[in-house]
């Protein structure tokens, strides 16, 4: 059974749209090569938020003006339990996590994330609403395989 | 990163050499007094009142004919007068100690391996406070005289709980009958000298092994206080009993079931043969003894169709050896190089005689060392041995029709997994799409039972002098 992360993340006030975009576009090449060298994840996407819009989407047309209330959120599923397997994330995505906890309320404690992996750990159980009630235990799965077991049936 | 500079007079022996002996002595100890602990230990370390003294890593010549080393629980930390804020700040399964039932379920210390059935007072964890280790090169007498040195040095500060002799076995063997002893990782910044036998893969960072040091994460494992935080490390400390008579009935039931040598039988479930050749060379047969510069010299993955065993044909990916290191092999996560452990360990009891079977307890005691318990022993343990979702999706040179690395493996590992009998499952890679060319064994049970087990500090040589001075600072 994969599990969910729904990782939710307060920006921090003063931080543009425009910024988070570079952050994440800057970061994704290596993203996609970790995840896949981690391969246990089935799925990952980054969502940025916006607490003070009406639908939560924040406003392009806003990007270059300091906000209040921006959220980065990351939602994936994974198999395996994370915990177990945070020093491995730390070391393919170290500097991925660094960059985007800069812009996080409360992730300047957490860099360099190498060096505050117990933290670390304890910030995402708190920010993951799919470890929290009322969301924990919610969620449906179309396959029980792993990631590697559907590569290896279509390879 | 190029290798660090180790200060090895600071570092405690075992961590960064092997210590070539016949006999070790386990004492395991609770702290009465902690002002008198302290003594002891600043006794040891100046081998004042002709006590033997702490070895540390330097280079000693003559070589000595024996070692002392001495290490900590969480509980024993305590007892030396580390406050709870600092304790937390250790590697929180250290922290929270072998006998946790959290932790203990996570490593398949259950059913009659479980913490409550533990030899020696183990079973209790906060009473287990120090473990003071003696290894002695070829004298039983000389094994016995240091004890009785240190025996009389407890006095009113520490209560032997227990104490368990090692013995080495001839030719490297432990009690399956296996040469042991073969491989260890390479780490940046070790002492020259012997080294384990060569292999193809990397040196290790020295954080590994060693707090205060950069590690393969891109950080540094640190502690509070910050005297204990460099040239320190953690072990596992297990004994495990070995059922010799059950492993040989295994091999036997296994060759007929299979149609297969009993030899090669063993062979399959380590991934070496019993002397020691790995089948990674050797795969149709044992063959004489390879020379110690080839024993270690081989590695999974080649890529070319005479040598590469990415499907486990000659060396199932379930053996033991293949999962406890995985070389190049792919693995989720990262990779082997991120979850080594040193195993400093040997064999106890007398040798098996199937003419004259017996009930003698026998088995394997020592350390499995690491800068991290929750990375290294405890992630390889739980990630690699009682499981197989560990393996990434990857074919050989000839294809995906000759098969996929993820279907052939299954079950846990055959020595250290719980292998419940309705569950327990072994795969024999043979060539097929999907792991149709497969064969495999089921319903066999488990053949080492842990006996006791401690997650220990090995403070430096500094260290062990600060904690001796905070132990008589407490009030």
């Amino acid at each position: 059974m994969a599990s969910p992360l729904s990782l939710m993340m307060p920006v921090l006030p003063g931080t543009t749209l425009s910024s988070l975009l570079s952050t994440l576009t800057a970061a994704q090449p290596s993203i996609d090569k970790a995840l896949a060298t981690i391969g246990t994840v089935h799925y990952a996407r980054f969502l940025l938020l916006d607490r003070s819009s009406p639908n939560l989407l924040p406003n392009l047309a806003d990007e270059n003006s300091p906000s209040e209330t921006l959220i980065i959120s990351v939602i994936t599923n994974y198999d395996g339990d994370f915990d177990k397997y945070i020093f491995d994330f730390v070391a393919q995505l170290g500097g991925v996590f660094d960059a985007l906890l800069a812009h996080v309320i409360g992730g300047d404690q957490l860099i360099p994330v190498a060096n505050n992996v117990q933290a670390f750990l304890a910030f995402i159980l708190a920010n993951d609403a799919s470890q929290q009630l009322p969301n924990k235990g919610s969620g449906y799965e179309a396959y029980p395989q792993t990631v590697q077991q559907i590569l290896a049936a279509f390879t | 990163m190029s290798s660090p500079t180790i200060e090895y007079d600071d570092v405690q022996g075992l961590v960064l050499r092997g210590y070539r002996v016949d006999y070790a002595r386990h004492f395991i100890l609770r702290i009465l007094n902690p002002t008198a602990t302290g003594d002891f230990l600043l006794a040891l370390l100046s081998g004042s009142g002709s006590l033997p003294t702490i070895t540390s890593a330097a280079r000693i010549t003559p070589k000595p004919s024996s070692f002392l080393n001495v290490s900590f629980s969480s509980s024993g930390l305590r007892r030396m007068g580390l406050s709870e804020h600092e304790l937390t700040t250790f590697d929180p399964s250290f922290y929270k100690g072998s006998t946790d039932p959290a932790v203990a379920q996570n490593i398949g210390d259950v059913g009659e391996s479980a913490p409550e059935h533990w030899i020696g007072g183990l079973n209790n964890g906060d009473q287990v406070h120090l473990v003071l280790s003696l290894w002695v090169r070829d004298s039983l007498e000389r094994v016995d005289s240091i004890s009785s040195q240190l025996r009389a040095a407890f006095g009113s500060a520490l209560h032997e709980l227990h104490f368990h002799d090692a013995n080495a076995l001839p030719d490297s063997q432990v009690h399956f009958g296996y040469r042991d002893n073969i491989s260890q990782p390479n780490i940046k910044g070790q002492p020259p000298g012997k080294h384990p036998a060569p292999d193809h893969q990397e040196l290790v960072e020295t954080g590994e092994f060693l707090l205060g040091y950069p590690n393969q994460s891109g950080g540094t494992y640190t502690v509070q206080p910050q005297e204990l935080s460099r040239n320190s490390s953690y072990a596992a400390f297990r004994i495990l009993e070995q059922d010799v008579k059950a492993f040989e009935t295994l091999l036997e039931t296994w060759a007929k079931q299979l149609n297969m040598d009993k030899e090669m039988v063993a062979a399959k479930i380590c991934g070496r043969w019993r002397n020691g050749n790995p089948l990674v060379l050797s795969p149709e047969q044992q063959c004489p003894e390879l020379p110690r510069s080839e024993l270690n010299n081989f590695t999974y993955i080649t890529g070319n169709s005479e040598t590469d065993d990415t499907l486990g044909f000659k060396c199932p990916l379930g053996s033991h050896i293949r999962r406890n290191n995985p070389r190049n092999q792919a693995v989720v996560g990262t990779d082997a190089n991120h979850h080594r452990i040193l195993r400093r360990a040997m064999p106890y009891g007398t040798a098996y005689n199937p003419e004259a079977p017996d009930t003698e307890q026998r088995g394997l005691v020592g350390y499995f060392i690491n800068a991290s318990i929750q990375n290294q022993f405890e992630f390889l343990t739980k990630e690699w041995d009682l499981g197989s979702h560990f393996v990434k999706s990857a074919v050989g040179p000839q294809g995906s029709d000759q098969g996929n690395a993820v279907f052939n493996i299954s079950g846990e590992d055959v020595f250290l997994g719980i292998n419940h009998e309705s569950k327990s499952c072994f795969t024999i890679p043979g060539p097929g799409k999907i792991g149709k060319g497969n064969r495999h064994v089921t319903g066999f049970g488990r053949t080492i039972t842990t006996r006791g087990g401690i997650y220990c500090f090995f403070p430096s040589i500094s260290g062990i002098k600060y904690l001796a001075h905070r132990a008589k600072d407490q009030t």
